[in-house]
């Protein structure tokens, strides 16, 4: 029997172009909360992290409505740039940046700030600029950090269901991953096809944590 | 450490090696040290000093006849002795000046010294340091 | 050379305290920063270096002004020019110890000034090694070397040595000394150990509770006079034993101790915990070969 594999390749691609912006945007977020000191520190970060508590739904739900070509921002965004998030693929990248957020800043701004202070410090004695020191220095020196956000934000996007099912409902080759899949072929008794999908999951997940908790274990192993 | 007042009156030298002679009272003593007016600034003749030595390189000598290579000798006068099982701190006064010497107890009995008696007090120039003084005293 | 003067609020756990120091330096000085309680030397260093901001004051190197309160100048640490060593050393340990100073060349072409370094410091045969991988002593080379591949008008020596035990301690006592001279690197060191500065420093600020409360040269801070004895030694006096009619004294000097004889007289303003500085003439000690065969250490009769 053929199976549809097009929900799986969705699903690899949202995941890889996620993790990508993610990477753009969470390094230097991480960078400027591990480093920054300005007012309303702590709302940011409480902010960041409020996908880790939120029901997916709830984040769904409003990015929907703010999406929405029927409201202000949604209507700007599709007469402006000719982008309609909702519904869309474009539109599920958004949810799972925003959904994953945490899980790249996280372990980024921790590698950060568990570095020695003085290691900023010697490279800007040394005549390195902020921007030398953060590439050269800092940056190689927290590569587990990287790996690990990178990978638990790829895993995770993998493992979304709740915003993208409110977000971008079931369009196949658009929206319809392999979570929402599984959902769909439950839902009609087609339990061959959901085993497929699951399976696939489950073992890409595992041996991707597995990677990394192997390469972090090398890492961080005997000097 | 005894610490006496001084005078420099003289100061020669020969390679790093230098014999200073500083006035004390009415006694001059000599102090050989591994310093020259180069590297000590205040080695230099009319300069006040204090010179210090450790009582325990005082030697004592009573009713002195014959020559003697020790060029520091102090007259002076015991003031007090004070005597352990094995040594004896015996004190001088020199002039006005409070000298200690630290001898073993067999040899201050054998001089048979005594609170009153008139001795030397003997020390080798190379025993000698020099302190400079601040105060000019 | 260097011009100093600043004030800061500090917050400690001893409560707040002002640093209030002023200070000058001569091209090519070695000058110490002494005290006890950890408070405002290493500060002062780091304001120096750019990383801590003055409340007040001014900062001034070799006619360069690095900060001025009253005219707003406070130029970065990248543009600095001084040769920091870190207390934790802060070798970068992504790089092998010959990138860890690569890094800091002003011109990344003037590799033979990188060899005249890794040369002069000794440190030529772990050049392609991580600095995880080397010892203390061997760190702490390295980031001697790397603050001078800076090129740096000014070396800032944060307790350079206080990780160390007390073997490697001397002998890169020797090294900073003559590196020093070497290059002719005015150089501001902060230290707690009587020994160091001593045997490293032209001049000594000695400070407290953040203020400075002696300065001059090391013999003349912690002696008052100046003696001309050759075997000067200051450390710190672990017991006192009377004897007969002197005292016996045992005294810690760099982690050995030695016992010394005392007249009364001499014992009156001494106690133990006491630091004292022990004088000797430089006729008096006996020379004698040490024996390479451990054990034997006094000269052979026969």
């Amino acid at each position: 029997m053929a199976y549809d594999w097009q929900p799986l390749i969705l699903t690899l691609k949202l995941a890889t172009v996620t993790t990508a912006i993610l990477f753009l945007i969470g390094v230097p977020l991480a960078y400027w909360l591990a480093f920054g000191r300005f007012r309303l520190k702590a709302a940011v970060e409480a902010l960041v992290a409020m996908p880790l508590v939120l029901p997916p739904s709830v984040l769904g739900f409003y990015l929907l409505l703010a999406f929405s070509p029927k409201n202000a921002f949604g209507r700007f965004l599709d007469e402006t740039f000719g982008l309609r998030l909702v519904f869309s693929f474009e539109g599920l990248v958004v949810a799972s940046v925003l959904f994953s957020l945490p899980f790249m800043v996280h372990p980024v701004q921790s590698g950060f700030q568990n570095l020695p202070r003085s290691l900023t410090e010697a490279a800007y004695t040394l005549g390195l600029s902020r921007w030398k020191t953060l590439t050269r220095i800092l940056l190689p020196n927290i590569k587990p950090s990287l790996l690990a956000g990178a990978v638990i934000s790829f895993a995770h996007t993998i493992g979304e269901f709740g915003v993208v099912l409110m977000m971008g409902g079931s369009i196949p080759g658009v929206t319809r991953v392999a979570s929402i899949a599984i959902y769909d072929e439950v839902e009609s008794l087609n339990y061959d096809a959901a085993n497929f999908y699951a399976f696939v999951l489950f073992a890409l997940s595992f041996s991707i944590l597995l990677a990394v908790f192997f390469i972090n274990k090398r890492a961080l192993g005997p000097h | 450490m005894n610490r006496l007042p001084g005078i420099i009156v003289a100061v020669a030298s020969e390679g790093d090696i230098s014999l200073v002679d500083v006035a004390v009272g009415e006694n001059t003593l000599t102090a050989m040290l591994v310093e020259t007016a180069e590297s000590a600034p205040y080695l230099e003749a009319g300069n006040a000093v204090s010179v210090l030595f450790k009582e325990t390189e005082v030697s004592l000598g009573k009713d002195l006849s014959g020559r003697l290579s020790l060029r520091n000798r102090l007259q002076g006068e015991i003031a007090d002795i004070r005597k352990g099982k094995l040594l004896a701190e015996v004190t001088l006064d020199c002039g006005g000046h409070r000298l200690v010497s630290v001898i073993t107890r067999r040899a201050a009995e054998r001089l048979e010294l005594a609170v009153g008696d008139r001795v030397e007090a003997l020390v080798k120039a190379n025993e000698v340091m020099l302190g400079e003084r601040a105060d000019g005293l | 050379m260097l011009e100093l003067s600043l004030r800061k609020n500090l917050h400690t756990a001893e409560g707040n305290v002002t640093l209030d120091i002023e200070l000058e330096a001569e091209t090519g000085q070695f000058l110490t920063l002494f005290g006890r309680s950890g408070v405002g030397k290493t500060t002062c260093l780091r304001c120096i270096a750019g990383l801590t901001e003055p409340d007040h004051g001014r900062i001034a190197v070799g006619g360069e002004i690095w900060f001025d309160r009253t005219k707003g100048i406070d130029i970065p640490p990248q543009k600095r020019r001084v040769g920091f060593v870190f207390q934790d050393y802060a070798l970068f340990p992504n790089l092998s110890v010959r990138e860890n100073l690569r890094i800091a060349l002003g011109d990344p072409k003037d590799e033979r000034y990188l060899d005249e370094l890794l040369e002069l410091m000794d440190i030529r045969e772990l050049e392609r090694r991580l600095p995880t991988t080397l010892s203390g002593g061997q760190q702490q080379r390295v980031a001697l070397a790397r603050a001078l591949a800076r090129r740096p008008r000014l070396l800032l020596l944060d307790e350079p040595l206080s990780a160390l035990d007390g073997e490697t301690r001397q002998r890169l006592q020797n090294e900073i000394l003559r590196i020093q001279r070497h290059f002719r690197m005015t150089t501001l060191m902060v230290s707690h150990d009587l020994g160091e500065v001593y045997r490293l420093s032209d001049r000594v600020i000695v400070i407290e509770g953040g203020r400075t409360v002696a300065r001059g040269r090391p013999a003349e801070v912690f002696s008052n006079r100046r003696i001309s004895g050759k075997f000067q030694f200051t450390g710190e006096v672990l017991a006192v034993e009377p004897n007969d009619v002197v005292f016996t004294l045992s005294i810690l000097i760099g982690n050995r101790v030695v016992q010394v004889i005392a007249t009364a007289q001499e014992m009156q303003d001494i106690q133990v915990g006491d630091t004292v500085m022990l004088v000797s003439k430089a006729f008096n000690p006996l020379v004698m070969k040490v024996d390479r065969n451990p054990g034997r250490l006094s000269p052979s009769r026969s």
